[in-house]
This record gives structure tokens, sequence and C-alpha cells, in this order.
């Protein structure tokens, strides 16, 4: 369909939506709690992979539940906002709390704006580490900034993420002794071991 | 023989030989008729092998012309699937060898077939069945089964082959059976039967794509009450998903939704 700007990015392709999309009740969150499990899967999925499609880290409930994911214009269906609610606080328990993996995270007590893992910061320090050491940067110092903005890293799929991810994502390898974090903020620099 | 009365004690043995020569006769009867019939169905199976011997390639490839081969053994009386698993005790091949005709002519090959789509059709079920209530229907397990979830794994296999497949789990007592509703056939994975009500509210979902409490009073001319505890049923078995956002409750199935984001 989009065939033109192949190359890119993902962002300006358009995201194909899933069959469920289409099905009006996927909306309504279902009475029957095993029928409700699955939709919450589903939603977490969904949630997931469009935020993958278009890089975003972090949603705002409120501005979500206007945008196509939490509203289908088509069928004039959306997910109200206290059921997304309910949907990201699944996602945000994890799966021996009958939650849906930590694949969310509030940001705020008011949970009005949420982070969503389609990769936990653990997830993506592995990432991370393996791209250091494919491209042979141990004990490399690289700018943080560069290592998010840097012509080195477009092809990556952390490329342009959110700040705060990159540093808990950094964190983790910091606390796994694989990396050290020094500089002052807004210029720190990174040094891969 | 039978003109003269027999008299004095000769008749007795007479009598007796009379009814003994009936006997032979008709033992020999069915003995030739047996035999016979024998020959002819020992022909017939000889004639059957070689036709699926010559064809099995395409018996395993062409799921049309499969079809069409079990539809004609179904007609003649031979069930393919027919596997009693006992083992011929005493290693001695004919009519007797009880394993499957499809084992003795394919080399198993087709048993094997039917048991992948069965495991197939059995991971589906589970697969989806807090999603559906456990029931699937034929046609959308058919086209999920070609489908494969691993690159080249699918199965290009017919409904005949679905149902055959179902069929082939009944002696594991299983739980699996084909059900109708209005035209189209389901797979039951809960061992859980539906009442007249039921499937006439899931017929009716099927032509119209949803229903509504209102809906089914008027066209089914049900009290109010009625429809509605034969809906929360539905509901309760996941059976049905409801969407609330209408004026009135509408009663979707989710029939429709295999085979979507159920990989990665």
């Amino acid at each position: 369909m989009t065939t033109t700007t192949t190359t890119t990015t993902t962002t300006t392709t358009r995201f194909p939506f899933p069959l469920r999309y289409s099905f009006p009740a996927f909306f309504s969150l279902q009475p029957n709690s095993n029928t409700r499990a699955v939709q919450f899967k589903h939603w977490s999925k969904l949630i997931q992979s469009w935020c993958r499609h278009h890089r975003i880290y972090k949603i705002s409930l409120v501005e979500a539940t206007k945008s196509p994911l939490f509203r289908n214009s088509e069928l004039r269906k959306r997910l109200s906002l206290s059921d997304a609610r309910t949907v990201l606080d699944w996602m945000s328990k994890g799966e021996e709390e009958g939650g849906g993996g930590k694949r969310a995270e509030w940001v705020d007590g008011g949970k009005s704006v949420v982070w969503v893992w389609w990769r936990r910061p653990e997830e993506w320090a592995e990432v991370i580490g393996e791209w250091v050491e494919s491209t042979g940067q141990k004990n490399v110092v690289l700018t943080v900034y560069e290592l998010i903005e840097g012509e080195a890293t477009i092809s990556q799929e952390w490329h342009g993420m959110d700040t705060e991810v990159m540093f808990r994502s950094l964190n983790v390898l910091v606390k796994q002794g694989k990396a050290q974090i020094f500089g002052s903020e807004g210029q720190e620099g990174v040094k891969f071991f | 023989m039978a003109s003269r009365r027999g008299v004095g004690l000769g008749a007795f043995a007479n009598r007796t030989q009379a009814t003994q020569s009936y006997a032979t006769h008709g033992a020999n009867l069915r003995s030739t008729h047996t035999s016979s019939l024998q020959t002819q169905l020992s022909v017939f199976q000889s004639l059957l092998h070689t036709f699926a011997l010559e064809h099995s390639s395409t018996i395993k490839s062409n799921p049309t012309f499969r079809a069409e081969f079990a539809r004609m053994c179904n007609v003649i009386g031979v069930d393919p699937l027919a596997a009693s698993n006992v083992k011929g005790k005493n290693g001695r091949k004919g009519p007797g060898d009880s394993t499957s005709f499809w084992t003795q002519i394919m080399g198993g090959d087709m048993n094997d077939f039917y048991f992948e789509v069965a495991v197939r059709v059995v991971e589906l079920c589970r697969e989806t069945r807090s999603e559906n209530g456990g029931l699937l229907g034929v046609e959308e397990c058919r086209k999920r089964v070609g489908k494969g979830k691993a690159i080249g794994s699918g199965l290009e296999v017919t409904d005949d082959d679905v149902l055959r497949a179902v069929k082939s789990l009944e002696p594991l007592g299983s739980g699996f059976s084909i059900i109708l509703v209005g035209n189209k056939q389901y797979i039951r994975s809960i061992p859980k039967e539906l009442n007249t009500d039921q499937s006439t509210v899931l017929e009716a979902i099927q032509v119209l794509g949803y229903v509504t409490v209102s809906m089914l009073q008027i066209n089914l001319n049900w009290e109010k009450a009625r429809a509605q505890t034969v809906i929360d049923d539905l509901l309760a078995d996941g059976l049905v998903w409801v969407d609330l956002q209408c004026p009135e409750k509408e009663y979707w199935s989710p029939q429709n939704l295999l085979g979507d984001g159920d990989e990665g």
C-alpha cells in the first residue's frame, strides 16, 4: 500500500490494526472474567504494538483516548478513559499477580500518564549491551545524546528514544557493572565495559 | 420321499436323515456364499488398495481428491479411520488384521496426517477457548490450520478433513464434538450442551451479525425475560461479547476474530 517511503521510518507507514479493532464489542470491557482476561491480553498487545510502531514510550491517557488507538472513528466506538485505565492497570501488574507482565508503569500517582513498556528497561539494556558488543565499542566513551540521536544508532530501534527511558536502561547496565555514567546533567557520558 | 408315509421305526431314521441333509445343504450354501463374498471383498480390497497406492501422492497432496476418496470409502462402508489399536496378535495378515485401512495402504502416513490435523485443531481450540467460549467454526478452524504457525507448516485441508480429525479424537473421550448451529458447523471443545434457545440466538447472530434483547423479542416472539436469560447464559459461557456503547446492548459473536494476533 505505502511503498513510497520504505526506508526512513516506520512511523510514516500506517499502523496495521488487528481484526479485533473492527470488532465493536472489543471496546467495551466484558463482564465475563474469562473473556475479559483475553480482552486485556489483546488490548495489551495492541497498545504495545501501536506504541512500538510509532516509537512512543509514554502515553497520556486523556490524549490517547482521543487517538485512533483507543478510538475507532469508523465504528464510532472507543475505549473509555476509565476502561483504558483499567487495561493499563492490568498491564502494569506482574503476571504472578494476574496482570499483564509489567508492560506498563504509571508515571504519576493520579494515573494519567503511563509508560508503555513494549520493551522494558532491562530488555533495552540487553539490546544496547549487544549493540555495544557487536560494534566493538567496549571501553569507548559515548555521550548519551550520541547514543540516542547519533548517526551510528539510526538503524537501532532505540534511536530517538525518550531520554528517561535511556537512563533507566543504562542504569540497569550500571547495576550489572557493564557501564558507567558520568558527567553533569544534560551532558552525560557513558562508558561500557 | 415325502409321498410315502413312513411307518415303523425306519421313519424315525429317515426323518433324522432328511433334517441332516437339509442342514448340510444349508451349511454348504452358506459357505459358498461366504467364500464368494470373501473373494469379492478381497478382490475389491485389492483393487482399492491398488487404486490408493497408485494415487497415494494425489490423495495426500490434493485435499479435494482426498475428500472424494474418503467419501467413496464411506459409501461402500469402509471407514478409513477405523483404527482399532489392537495390533494383530498372531501377526497374520488377512481380513482379521486390525490396523487401520489408511495404515495398511499408505504405511501410516494418512493416519499421521489426520492426527496432525487433530493436534492442531486441539491446539487451536485451547488457544481460543477463553475468547470464544469453546465454540469454533469448522470453516475458521480449517482456514487457520491451513495457515499454520511456522513458515511452511500450513496444511492444506478441507472441512471434511477437519471433521474427520475431530472424529478421530472421539476414542480419547476428549469431549470434542461437532455441533450444528443453523447451517454452520462448529467444533465444541467444552463438553456442554447448547439448549435450543441458545442455538437459536447464535443462529440469529450468524445471520444478523449481532442481536439485542428487543430484536429477539420481536423476531422470535419471546418474552423479555426469556431473551435476557438466554443472552445472559451465552455471555456467562463466553460465547458472545457485549457492546455497551449503543442505545441498547448489542451482543456479538467473537467467531471472526480467529487467527488474528495469535501469532507473535
